[in-house]
């Protein structure tokens, strides 16, 4: 049995302009131990997705439309927020995004790091406080027993984000989400954030969630991959297998993209049109205004996942005909 | 001439300390319902005290009856001092005090008052000649700065001796005759002298309890302190608890204490005249001092036994700066003044039982009533105005009338605007101003047409009629006319009581020719004021002497 | 932190002497004088009258004199006689203290836990029912508000009295109408600090570390959703404590509050000095509080 087994989740916000389809039938696995990546442009889903298993979107606006999400055999999603509380910050943890507003600027690093241990491990407060200076330490913070006891506003960014990893792992969880922990970070700090993160995860084999736009982030680091667009995966499979030989347009386009990939002097490749607005009726393939190859049942026909070859799968359905070879 | 009172009494020693328990001005009593209305009848006791609990307006500013000028002063000062004449509870007229009786002289210029032998001050002290001798002196002089010193101005030399033109009090007309006897020697007849010095500042004050205190001739004395306080009048200072309430309670040492039925008097400051009414409404007031203008008819129509509104001495008006044209044209004010529908603004704006004025002096002032003309209509005003060079309006400049900030004044302007516009046909516009302002902008002649008010100081038609003197302090129109002048002063020296009435009838008569005023309505003064209340007569000064209430 | 508070005190001197100043200039030039009147005064007697109260020096030196006194206070009032200024307040200000500071208790008492209560469901019922009467309580004037509390609690049920500041029951209507005004921008600004603290990254942060909404609120969210509260709660007790003209009026309480007006109408040159004066370094005192207490509940102000 996966750890986590996501069926045809859909998360829609009820905004005053609208329904937005954040997350519009996504289904998705991860195994124990497991490294997941999910890539796409911003705004495609990716994060909502997240929140969604975690209970965090807002509601209202938000909803949680349809789905479930097993997690060691319970629905997630149908939880209440005591079930929920038992197992967010204990057996699913979540780095986030932007370090310098994920931190509460009122409280000590000290009882924020100690918090999960209080609520879940009901620790005494100085055991725990050993406890997190040496999960500071393993993130690599010096001076660590007198930093504790700073404000994070005293932190430099990628400080912060050790803090916040220290912070997730704490209660040794299962599964890390990590959503885009690198993407506000400068780029050396990036790769020592994303090295700290792989040695953690080897150390104590938990599975990994790896959220990010970049697909060249995700390439080193995880072993599957999700491409999402517009709320929906558009292509799934082993990262060797969507790097060698990609199954839907946008993956193509995305991986043109990455300038580490293109040849010396090359333009850079900019996906043509603006990313979708899912508030506002999309066509049948939400890719197809921007898609090259664009025909135009892409625009009205049935678009779904399907496995064209074993474990890489394309929501293409003119690379599911085998029109295309990309 | 006067019945002479000789009623000895002793202070009856009754435990008089009347305020060892409850602090509340209000008192702890149960009250009962009234049978109509909603309102409750305040306690006729507290701990078995009969006290009378009064709504007084503004908080005192002083209770040092030399330097007061406000009416809530006025009406704690009546229970707490006595003058040489006191007043009679039904007219006002003056009736035996400190002086049990007086003599005056052929020529009517000079008075001599026995004072009563068992006159005593709250402390003990005999009330004597040297008293009332040492307190006109401190009134009158030029370092007090006594804002009412005037009054005095009758006495021959006061006036002089105020100003500081003369400095030996010796030529000044008092005079010690005896221990208990007091002369007073005027400047000219004056009718009304009996009922002048039962005024505030005619009264005496314990000189040696003021030096005690502070200076005898300046201000600043602090002998005006419940515990510092000496009086002689039938009620002493018990407490002063600012902006709370003034208590005074019945003084033993009084040579009529056995009369008085009151146990105490507490008088609170309310400056809102409907959180007053709620009070009363409440029982914790037998008399208030005013009554909001939109509950006299609820209460007329409710609880008639519970408002009473009685004619005041004073009127309502609108001063004319005469310097100025358009009014500099005597015709333009007379249509002005004939326009003006008096018995609507009293029927639909005031309506408090106010009476349309005509003319300046309230009708029977000391016998005095102004002898109308008959008055012409709108068609004569709109003839007078023609005359001036505005026929139908036309061309009339535009004028502004001023009022102070409140809405009485103002629905009263708005409705003279009305009138004027629908008579006359000229526009006028309107100008509120703060009331210090605009009683500068008045005293500066800084108006065309002016809100005014007078209350007279005594009764007697010369308190209405010399401040139109040319030139006189309180006129502030610019207007002056020499017969008018003339008549005025020379009703001052005329001891002939009809033959000086028929005087000021002439210069009234001058005045409404000219009409540097427009009368509007003479006053009423209402009240809410419980049934258990008795003795309180209709007064034309609004004074209840306090010897002559008790609660049943 | 003494450095601190020894910095800010220096500070509020230049702004009170600019209100000493501006008052003073005010009241001097504002047309009539203490001893207007509608009886005016014969001329002579308003002389001596002026130069008894130093009136008739040059402005100068009266200016002089002026600030001389408001840190004495010895200087008489004019229109109270026989009372300086430093007694006025002496005696009306406790009573102006009581009163605003259970007016403040009510306001906290009401207006906090409303606010909380609003922030916790925004939207829904929970929210607009304490925000609606919060609208009603910001736009509803105490001078409306207290002659109905009046009629209602006083006059129909006789609860207690009409007006008055005797019996400890005294306290309840005039306390309850100052504080419910306040109540309601208390339970505003809660609200809305709160929604803007609870919309934040951290909060979404300590969620998905399993914490409980009451340890959300209790630990996390308070300090920064009180912030609004506090930096408003600083002016706002300063005005509370030293009295309100209408509440005094409405319910004839011997406040400071009266003194504010009644000076300014009085030209009470003296009175008007003094309780401004006061006020002013009433507020500038609470805003030094407000800073303690923002230094304390925000750490990055606390550096700075
Ligand atoms: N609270 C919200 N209310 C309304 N729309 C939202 C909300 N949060 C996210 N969305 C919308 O959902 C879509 C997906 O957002 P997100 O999952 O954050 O994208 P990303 O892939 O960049 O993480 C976006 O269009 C975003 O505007
Ligand atoms: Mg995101």
């Amino acid at each position: 049995m996966s750890l986590l087994e996501v069926q045809n989740l859909r998360a829609y916000f009820h905004t005053r302009n609208g329904i937005v389809r954040a997350v519009d039938g996504v289904s998705f696995s991860v195994e124990k131990g497991e490294t997941l990546g999910i890539v796409g442009e911003s705004g495609s889903g990716k994060s909502v997705t997240c929140y969604s298993l975690m209970g965090l979107i807002p509601k209202p606006p938000g909803r949680i439309e349809s789905g479930t999400a097993r997690f060691d055999g319970a629905d997630l999603l149908v939880m209440s927020e005591v079930e929920l509380n038992q197992i967010r910050g204990k057996r699913i943890a979540m780095i986030f995004q932007d370090p310098m507003t994920s931190l509460n600027p009122y409280l000590r690093i000290e009882d924020q790091l100690i918090e999960p241990l209080l609520i879940h491990e009901k620790m005494p407060r100085e055991e725990a406080v050993k406890r997190a200076i040496r999960a500071l330490e393993e993130v690599g913070v010096p001076d660590a027993a007198r930093r504790i006891r700073s404000y994070p506003h005293e932190f430099s960014g990628g400080m912060r984000q050790r803090v916040m990893i220290a912070m997730a792992l704490i209660t040794q969880p299962d599964l890390l989400i990590a959503d885009e922990p690198t993407t506000a970070l400068d780029v050396t700090v990036q790769a020592q954030i994303l090295d700290l993160i792989a040695r953690l995860q080897r150390e104590r084999g938990m599975a990994v969630i790896w959220i990010s736009h970049d697909l060249g982030v995700v390439a080193g680091f995880c072993r599957r991959v999700l491409v999402m667009y517009a709320g929906r995966v558009v292509e799934s499979g082993r990262v060797e297998d969507i790097f060698a030989r990609p199954l839907h347009p946008y993956n193509r386009a995305l991986q043109r993209s990455i300038p580490a990939l293109q040849g010396k002097g090359a333009e850079l490749y900019t996906i043509p049109g603006l990313p979708p607005d899912v508030s506002k009726p999309l066509p049948a393939c939400a890719f197809a205004d921007r898609c090259e190859f664009a025909q135009s049942e892409c625009r009205t026909g049935e678009v779904a996942l399907k496995e064209i070859e074993l474990g890489h799968a394309s929501a293409c359905m003119r690379v599911q005909r085998g029109e295309l070879n990309l | 001439m006067k019945p002479i009172f000789l009623v000895a009494t002793v202070g009856l020693g009754l435990a008089l300390a009347g305020c060892k328990k409850s602090d509340s001005p209000a008192g702890s009593g149960s009250a009962q319902s009234a049978k109509k209305g909603d309102v409750k009848d305040a306690p006729s006791r507290i701990d078995g005290k009969m006290v009378l609990l009064r709504g007084n307006g503004a908080e005192p500013s002083d209770l040092d009856p030399q330097l007061v000028t406000g009416v809530p002063e006025h009406m704690i000062l009546m229970g707490l001092f006595e003058c040489l004449t006191g007043q009679d509870p039904k007219d006002l007229h003056p009736v035996p005090a400190a002086a049990e009786r007086w003599e005056v002289s052929a020529d009517q210029l000079t008075y001599t008052f026995y004072i009563r032998k068992n006159a005593q001050w709250s402390n003990g002290d005999a009330v004597t000649a040297h008293d009332f001798h040492r307190s006109y002196r401190r009134i009158l002089e030029p370092t007090l700065a006594a804002q009412y010193a005037y009054m005095h101005h009758v006495v021959k030399g006061a006036q002089d001796y105020n100003e500081g033109k003369l400095k030996d009090f010796a030529q000044v007309g008092y005079k010690v005759v005896d221990d208990h006897t007091f002369q007073i020697t005027l400047v000219g007849p004056t009718p009304y002298f009996l009922s002048l010095v039962n005024h505030t500042s005619w009264m005496p004050v314990h000189l040696p309890t003021v030096e005690k205190h502070g200076k005898a001739y300046e201000r600043g004395s602090k002998w005006t302190r419940p515990e510092n306080f000496v009086c002689n009048g039938p009620f002493t200072l018990a407490k002063w608890e600012v902006n709370q309430f003034i208590s005074i309670v019945r003084n033993p040492k009084h040579w009529n204490a056995a009369a008085v039925k009151l146990d105490e008097i507490r008088f609170l400051p309310i400056t809102d005249q409907a959180t007053e009414e709620r009070m009363f409404r409440d029982g914790k007031l037998h008399v208030t001092d005013t009554v909001p203008p939109t509950k006299i008819e609820v209460y007329q129509k409710n609880s008639p036994a519970y408002i009473r509104i009685d004619p005041y001495l004073a009127n309502y008006f609108y001063r004319i700066n005469v310097t100025k044209p358009p009014l500099n044209d005597k015709r333009v004010r007379q249509a002005l003044a004939l326009a003006i529908d008096r018995e609507g603004i009293v029927k639909f704006v005031t309506k408090a039982g106010q009476i349309p004025a005509f003319n300046m002096t309230p009708p029977g002032t000391a016998g005095y009533t102004f002898r109308s003309s008959g008055s012409a209509g709108v068609a004569e005003a709109k003839k007078l105005l023609a005359a001036a060079g505005y026929p139908d309006g036309k061309g009339f400049p535009s004028v502004e009338i001023l009022y102070n900030t409140q809405d009485t004044h103002r629905s009263v302007a708005e409705a003279i605007q009305q009138m004027w516009k629908q008579n006359l046909g000229i526009e006028v516009k309107l100008l509120n101003q703060e009331w210090k302002v605009y009683l500068d902008s008045q005293r500066q002649l800084n108006y065309q047409i002016c809100r005014a008010g007078w209350t007279g100081d005594y009764v007697d038609p010369n308190t209405f009629l010399d401040m139109w003197l040319t030139g006189g302090g309180q006129n502030e129109t610019g207007w002056g006319n020499k017969e008018y002048d003339r008549l005025i002063t020379e009703a001052g020296r005329t001891a002939d009581a009809a033959a000086r009435l028929e005087l000021f009838q002439k210069a009234e008569a001058i005045l409404m020719d000219e009409m540097p005023i427009l009368p509007i309505y003479f006053y009423t003064r209402s009240h809410l004021i419980s049934p258990k209340v008795k003795g309180w007569h209709p007064t034309l000064l609004d004074l209840h002497p306090y010897e002559h209430l008790s609660l049943e | 932190m003494a450095r601190f508070l020894f910095i800010r005190l220096l500070q509020t001197l230049p702004v009170l002497w600019a209100v000493a100043t501006l008052t003073f200039f005010m009241v001097r030039y504002a047309p009539g004088g203490p001893f207007t009147a509608e009886k005016s005064i014969p001329p002579e007697i308003l002389k001596r009258l002026e130069a008894h109260y130093g009136l008739d020096q040059p402005l100068g030196v009266q200016y002089l004199r002026f600030l001389k006194n408001l840190v004495t206070g010895r200087e008489p009032s004019i229109r109270h006689a026989n009372r300086t200024v430093g007694e006025i307040i002496r005696e009306s200000f406790p009573v102006s203290l009581e009163l605003g500071s259970w007016a403040l208790l009510i306001a906290l008492g009401i207006g906090l836990p409303a606010g909380m209560l609003a922030a916790q469901k925004p939207n829904t019922l929970q929210d607009y029912v304490p925000m609606s009467a919060a609208m009603v309580g910001v736009g509803l004037p105490t001078f409306v508000l207290g002659p109905l509390v009046v009629l209602l609690f006083a006059l129909k049920f006789g609860w207690f009295n009409t007006s008055g500041w005797n019996a400890p029951s005294d306290r309840v209507l005039p306390a309850f109408t100052l504080g419910c005004h306040l109540a309601a921008y208390v339970a505003r600004l809660t609200r809305g600090g709160m929604l803007e603290v609870m919309g934040q990254d951290f909060i979404r942060t300590a969620r998905a570390k399993g914490a409980s909404g009451w340890r959300i609120l209790t630990r996390h969210a308070w300090r920064g959703g009180l912030l609004p509260v506090v930096t408003f709660l600083g002016p706002a007790a300063a005005g509370l404590i030293t009295g309100s003209f209408v509440i005094e009026t409405v319910f004839n309480i011997p406040g400071l509050g009266k003194y504010f007006v009644g000076s300014v109408f009085d030209r009470d040159i003296p009175v008007v000095g003094g309780t401004v004066f006061f006020f002013a370094a009433l507020i500038l005192f609470f805003n030094l509080l407000v800073d303690i207490a923002q230094a304390w509940l925000n750490p990055k102000v606390r550096l700075e």
